[in-house]
């Protein structure tokens, strides 16, 4: 017990298997947000810096949920968002935050598409690039990061408030 | 040690990650589909050859559409889509487009009116034949009444010509509908429309099911300002 006082007064950082826990998911997740962006960046055997977001746009437009306006914006700045997500979340900062926008962002997805296959479209995803098509699987594994993303954040919300009680 | 001390250990850790991520999805990937046949085949091939195409063969850029006459998403690309495209972009010389003959098993008369569309091509009717049969796509697709609807849409004497030459040539138009859909296997087409886009020596997939022609019209227009 002493032992626990005086390492959480050296270090706040979470000890033992929820922190490992803690780092294991969120690094798989920063990854897998990685993973999207460099998708939607990179494809064909070539990066498209400068005309990725035609692509994408086309992608988001097929869910038929937005104005091209909107959709031409969402596009642009995607990707870019995701890739930030993903660094953040890899290296551990503001994670209740970033924890909480992803959980957010993964939610309107998995909403997205259960929209579209409610609606019968037979689209693309768009998640990794344009040859995945949406489906079950898809919706399958967005519903598992959704959780791994809930969980990240819980944790991150729940080691604070452990810090905050080992320091009062 | 304390969270000052710990902090260029995080950094590290954390580019070391990001440099270990991107390293292993640089992989190389499948090489992009070749260019458009139509534009470098050889002209020597053996008549008849089916021009299935709207446009000038020269324009800067090609969009090869593999589609299905019965597929209601096609239907709605070509109305929403391909009919601006062919006002704004081809008209001018700008966009040169190419019809691949990919008809779905699901659609019991698909076939039937690829064919159709393969005789009128012979004739230089393509253009014709594809309004006719998206435009009226409802009329025949639930009984396959194709000839009988499509009659009355063209003057009987041209109509009977094409659908003479389908008799007389019906090995060669399915070879010919045979040979787009082994082209679009080879591209991984699972679903139709689906379009590529050849531009400035390269060409690429759109995501399938069809454009919104406002968002097709953006690329265009930054392909041909490049």
């Amino acid at each position: 017990m002493a032992t626990t006082a005086i390492s959480s007064e050296v270090s706040p950082r979470p000890a033992g298997w929820p922190g490992t826990l803690l780092i294991i998911g969120r690094v798989a997740l920063g990854v897998i947000f990685l993973i999207a962006a460099y998708a939607k960046l990179h494809f064909a055997g070539e990066w498209h810096l400068r005309d990725y977001q035609f692509f994408f746009a086309m992608a988001i437009d097929s869910y038929k949920m937005l104005p091209i306006s909107a959709v031409q914006l969402m596009a642009q700045v995607l990707p870019w968002f995701e890739l930030v997500l993903g660094i953040f979340l890899i290296a551990g900062i503001g994670l209740r935050v970033i924890g909480t926008i992803t959980s957010g962002l993964l939610l309107v997805f998995i909403g997205a598409m259960t929209r579209a296959k409610i609606l019968g479209l037979e689209i693309n995803c768009g998640c990794f690039g344009n040859n995945e098509k949406l489906g079950a699987a898809t919706l399958i594994r967005d519903s598992s990061l959704l959780v791994l993303a809930l969980a990240v954040t819980i944790g991150a919300f729940l080691i604070k408030k452990r810090r905050e009680r080992l320091s009062s | 040690m304390n969270s000052l001390t710990r902090r260029p250990i995080r950094v590290v850790t954390f580019l070391a990650f990001c440099a270990m991520a991107m390293t292993a999805f640089a992989r190389p990937q499948a090489k992009p589909p070749a260019a458009p046949a139509a534009k470098t085949a050889s002209a020597a091939t053996a008549a008849p050859n089916f021009q299935k195409t709207i446009g000038n063969p020269s324009a800067p850029i090609t969009m090869e559409v593999f589609g299905d006459f019965e597929c209601p998403a096609c239907r709605g690309f070509f109305e929403g889509t391909v009919k601006q495209v062919i006002d704004d972009y081809v008209i001018p010389g700008k966009v040169y487009i190419i019809h691949r003959d990919f008809p779905l098993e699901m659609h019991p008369y698909a076939r039937q009116a690829a064919r159709l569309a393969n005789a009128a091509a012979e004739f230089g009717q393509f253009e014709a034949m594809e309004r006719a049969l998206y435009d009226h796509q409802d009329e025949w697709s639930a009984k396959g009444n194709i000839d009988q609807v499509m009659a009355t849409y063209f003057p009987p004497a041209e109509f009977k010509k094409f659908q003479t030459f389908e008799a007389q040539h019906m090995a060669e138009i399915n070879a010919s509908i045979a040979k787009d859909q082994a082209m679009g296997t080879q591209r991984n087409v699972n679903q139709t429309p689906t379009v590529y886009i050849t531009a400035h020596g390269k060409t690429e997939a759109l995501p399938g099911g069809g454009v919104d022609y406002k968002l097709l019209k953006s690329y265009f227009d930054y392909l041909l300002r490049q």
